[in-house]
């Protein structure tokens, strides 16, 4: 029994079997080990039976030494019902199509909502996701991951001070926090503009307040440029009194040269990676540690290769999948070495130390002058002190303490 | 010697109670009321049709009547038979 048991899974035949005595074709097959059953005498040159898939080779072999006809009646069981599915093109091709369209569609930017900025802020958000492609409609795997986005939004807009990139499912979620670029607090009570550094002043634009120096004067840091408090003229005829002078917030600019020393050191040698700009991109899936190339196959053409890595993992409805879709950008690139004179090098040492400086220095600074202090070669690196001259805003608000 | 087996046959059946069907090499027939019959250790099938099954044995033949005859299952000494029954002859071979 145990044979027959379970045999719809494996599959059975009901075979027909035409000849004289057809029973007895059944013994045969029996004294052989196959197993048979529902046999059942159709005519009296006819007899039916089932037997298992797997023992048809078995069967026909016994037919070829005796002179039975056998025809296969009926067929049951999971081997012809897949097969009857398989037959179903249409069928099928419409089940994977499904899915396919699923897992497409789950892997697609539906909605991307920004919060808690203002409009014209969000209008910039929006306007720089579309440059990244983040948009709805967009085909998500090939997106660079959440934490990157925050990063390179934060740093493209200004106003935002921070932004939170969150995705769920289809949707991006944005919630940022806008700068409130807080005015610096202006000293409104009287107030004198003093040095910050030392430097000789080379121009001056006073429109409140006294000055208290003159162009090509020498300033040490702390010196009072421009003063708030102004005795008046007629009364200082008279005895001074100290409550006659009268105290202003001072305003203005005064433009003084000042000097900085610098040290740079310029290698003669360099070693550095250039990207040639050739690019491949790889498309790959990932289940677990195990990559299934589905895009671009083959060994890279490139000699010196730089790579990149993203992967995002597959959705379908709201599961997310084992299964890892990864885009591997090779970028070709060349190590390249350059050798530099002396003089190339002092060159690319002065650009160096003047580009270090002005990010030092506020924007409105000027680099006047630079000149060469001292000049040393050393281990391959031409070592230089420098000595420049910038012009620049000098001025800081202090107020006057009146001492109430 | 076959003669000796045979007589030793009924007599180990008979004082030391073994199963007959194993030792003698007879059928085992085992009805469930007139619907089934479930037939062992026999020989091999000789005629089977709608009315009628015969299995040879080792001394002659089973011959079982009815209607409706269907054989449920077929296995090498083991014949399942589902129908209605009517008559079970021991033919002499």
């Amino acid at each position: 029994m145990k044979k027959i048991q379970g045999s719809y899974i494996t599959g059975n035949v009901t075979i027909l079997v035409k000849g004289n005595m057809p029973e007895l074709f059944f013994q045969k097959c029996v004294k052989r080990g196959i197993p048979v059953w529902e046999i059942k005498k159709q005519g009296k040159m006819e007899c039916s039976g089932k037997i298992r898939l797997h023992d048809i080779k078995d069967i026909k072999r016994i037919r070829r030494e005796t002179n039975y006809k056998i025809t296969f009646i009926e067929k049951s069981g999971t081997p012809f019902l897949f097969k009857r599915l398989t037959r179903r093109k249409e069928i099928v091709l419409g089940l994977l199509i499904s899915i396919i369209l699923i897992i497409f569609l789950s892997n697609i930017i539906w909605e991307v909502k920004i919060t808690n900025v203002s409009k014209d802020i969000e209008k910039k958000i929006v306007k720089q996701l579309n440059n990244y492609g983040v948009h709805p409609g967009a085909w998500s795997l090939s997106l660079e991951p959440t934490s990157v986005i925050q990063q390179k939004l934060v740093k493209d807009i200004p106003e935002l001070l921070w932004v939170g990139v969150d995705k769920k499912g289809t949707t991006y979620f944005l919630e940022g926090v806008e700068k409130s670029i807080v005015k610096e607090k202006e000293v409104h009570g009287p107030r004198n503009l003093v040095a910050t550094k030392k430097g000789v002043i080379k121009n001056m634009y006073v429109s409140k307040g006294l000055s208290k120096v003159k162009v090509n004067d020498y300033v040490e840091p702390g010196d009072i440029l421009v003063s708030g408090k102004i005795d008046s003229i007629g009364d200082s005829d008279k005895k001074k009194k100290e409550g006659k002078s009268k105290f202003v917030a001072s305003e203005g600019e005064v433009i003084a040269e000042t000097w900085y020393k610098t040290k740079v050191t310029v290698p003669l040698e360099a070693n550095f990676e250039l990207l040639t700009g050739e690019k491949e991109k790889k498309y790959s899936l990932k289940f677990g540690d195990f990559k299934i190339p589905i895009w671009g196959f083959g060994k890279s053409e490139f000699k010196n290769i730089h790579k990149e890595l993203n992967e995002n993992p597959i959705h379908f409805f709201k599961w997310t999948l084992p299964i890892h879709f990864v885009e591997t950008t090779l970028s070709e690139k060349t190590y390249n070495k350059v050798k530099r004179t002396k003089e190339e090098a002092i060159k690319i040492g002065i650009k160096q130390a003047k580009s270090e400086l002005l990010l030092r220095l506020q924007s409105d600074a000027k680099i006047i002058s630079e000149k060469i202090l001292q000049e040393t070669t050393e281990n391959g690196k031409v070592k230089l002190i420098l000595y420049i001259t910038v012009e620049e805003d000098i001025t800081k608000a202090e107020p006057i303490n009146q001492g109430d | 010697m076959k003669s000796l087996h045979q007589r030793i046959g009924p007599w180990l059946t008979k004082y030391l109670a073994l199963p007959s069907d194993v030792i003698l090499e007879l059928p085992r027939i085992t009805m469930i009321g007139q619907i089934h019959v479930y037939i062992e250790n026999h020989q091999g099938l000789v005629t089977y049709s709608e009315t009628e099954l015969k299995l040879k044995t080792k001394k002659g033949f089973i011959q079982i009547l009815g209607s409706s005859f269907v054989l449920k299952t077929m296995l090498p000494e083991e014949i399942l038979l589902e129908g209605t029954i009517t008559e079970v002859k021991f033919l002499p071979g």
